[in-house]
């Protein structure tokens, strides 16, 4: 059975919109917010800032590294989820149709529209596209076009995506992966695309 | 005052958006690691890094989502509506009863970052609400058509230090009330 996202982005739209009596939303395991995408673009773009050119590569790196660390424990825990095993276990055939499902949930999410894989070479190597990436779109408006691609935050995600299903077991399997953006938006580039490896160290 | 949620939270295209403000869903992992990443990195830098990005932010929506409900006329209402917006956005319960235009004192029973907060990293020693700081000032500057860094809100009791509920304490910058 092919990956129905819609199924998926529906259901997210929905559950979204489900708060308990604390103001909090339950939803796939994890506690979600829904704020401004404007917000993480200001401490992201800000934070590279003031790390300054010094720290520019520890500044990339802790970004990219709280992403990966979140997409990590967060899409295990909506693997782990009742939602999960509901909705989107049926549609999965192999381990790898993991991915379309991830995917499917990140842009309902609002991360980064439409977003395709490219290529999937099982434990080796994942490349997908993001047409809509909210990073790439906020840095451009804030501070225009970019020497070196931006979308940390989905760096991160992308290799938290192989680490869970490539790596050793959760929560061990963490930064096993990392990943490049050789395109972005806010270089220029019509769209992002992400290429996940096993990390060389 | 009726705001139909089912229309103001939707997909335009591949965007999610809130009355038309893009918007991204994030969970507390990674809200909480960039919290912890900037204090970490930058110390208190870094925490007034995260206070300004949510009040700019929340700045600029709340302009937008009350020149959208031009009939939401009196303080009471927008802040009311303001309420609304935090508990819909899944930020938690925030009520606004003893504030004004002058400052006050706002108190929350319960929030994304302290329930986030303590699940990943347990109690705090210091206050750890700077987003809610950074968001009260936000919205209060647009409710009252102030400019941003108008109030300046400090956090007197924090959940993430065991206080039975997060208060903020509203002033005009500069140190005093307005009254």
């Amino acid at each position: 059975m092919a990956i129905d996202s819609l199924k998926i982005m529906r259901a997210i739209m929905e559950g979204s919109k489900i708060r308990d009596e604390k103001g909090i939303i339950p939803l796939f395991g994890v506690y979600l917010s829904l704020y401004f995408t404007s917000y993480y673009n200001i401490v992201s773009f800000d934070f590279l800032s003031r790390m300054g050119k010094r720290r520019a590569e520890e500044a990339e790196k802790l970004l990219i590294g709280a992403a990966q660390e979140c997409g990590y424990s967060t899409f295990h825990g909506i693997r782990q989820s009742w939602e999960w095993e509901e909705l989107v276990q049926p549609m999965l055939e192999t381990v790898d149709d993991q991915i379309e499902g991830f995917l499917a949930v990140a842009t309902a999410f609002g991360w980064g529209g439409e977003i395709e894989v490219i290529d999937l070479i099982p434990g080796n190597r994942l490349h997908f596209r993001v047409h809509e990436s909210y990073e790439s779109a906020g840095y451009l408006k804030r501070l225009g076009i970019a020497e070196v691609g931006k979308c940390y935050m989905l760096r991160g995600v992308a290799a938290a995506f192989m680490d869970l299903l490539y790596g050793d077991a959760y929560p061990d399997g963490c930064f096993t992966f990392s990943a490049i953006e050789p395109f972005c938006r806010a270089k220029g580039d019509t769209f992002c695309e992400f290429i996940a490896e096993k990390s060389s160290t | 005052m009726f705001i139909d949620w089912q229309d103001k939270l939707k997909r335009i295209g591949n965007r999610v958006v809130l009355f038309d403000i893009p918007i991204a869903m994030h969970c507390h992992h990674y809200n909480i690691n960039l919290h912890k990443m900037l204090e970490d990195s930058l110390g208190l830098e870094g925490v007034r890094l995260i206070y300004n990005a949510a009040e700019e932010s929340n700045h600029t929506a709340f302009k937008i989502m009350l020149e959208e409900y031009p009939l939401i006329r009196s303080d009471k209402s927008k802040l009311e509506f303001a309420a609304s917006i935090y508990q819909h956005c899944g930020l938690g319960v925030i009520n606004f009863q003893d504030v004004g235009p002058n400052g006050g004192r706002i108190i929350s029973p319960s929030s994304h970052h302290v329930t986030g907060w303590l699940a990943k990293h347990g109690l705090r020693k210091t206050p750890g609400c700077h987003f809610t700081r950074g968001w009260i000032a936000g919205a209060l500057e647009a409710i009252y058509d102030l400019p941003v860094g108008y109030f300046e809100v400090r956090e007197m009791n924090c959940k993430m230090m065991r206080d039975p509920v997060c208060e903020f304490d509203v002033r005009l910058k500069g140190g005093r009330h307005g009254d």
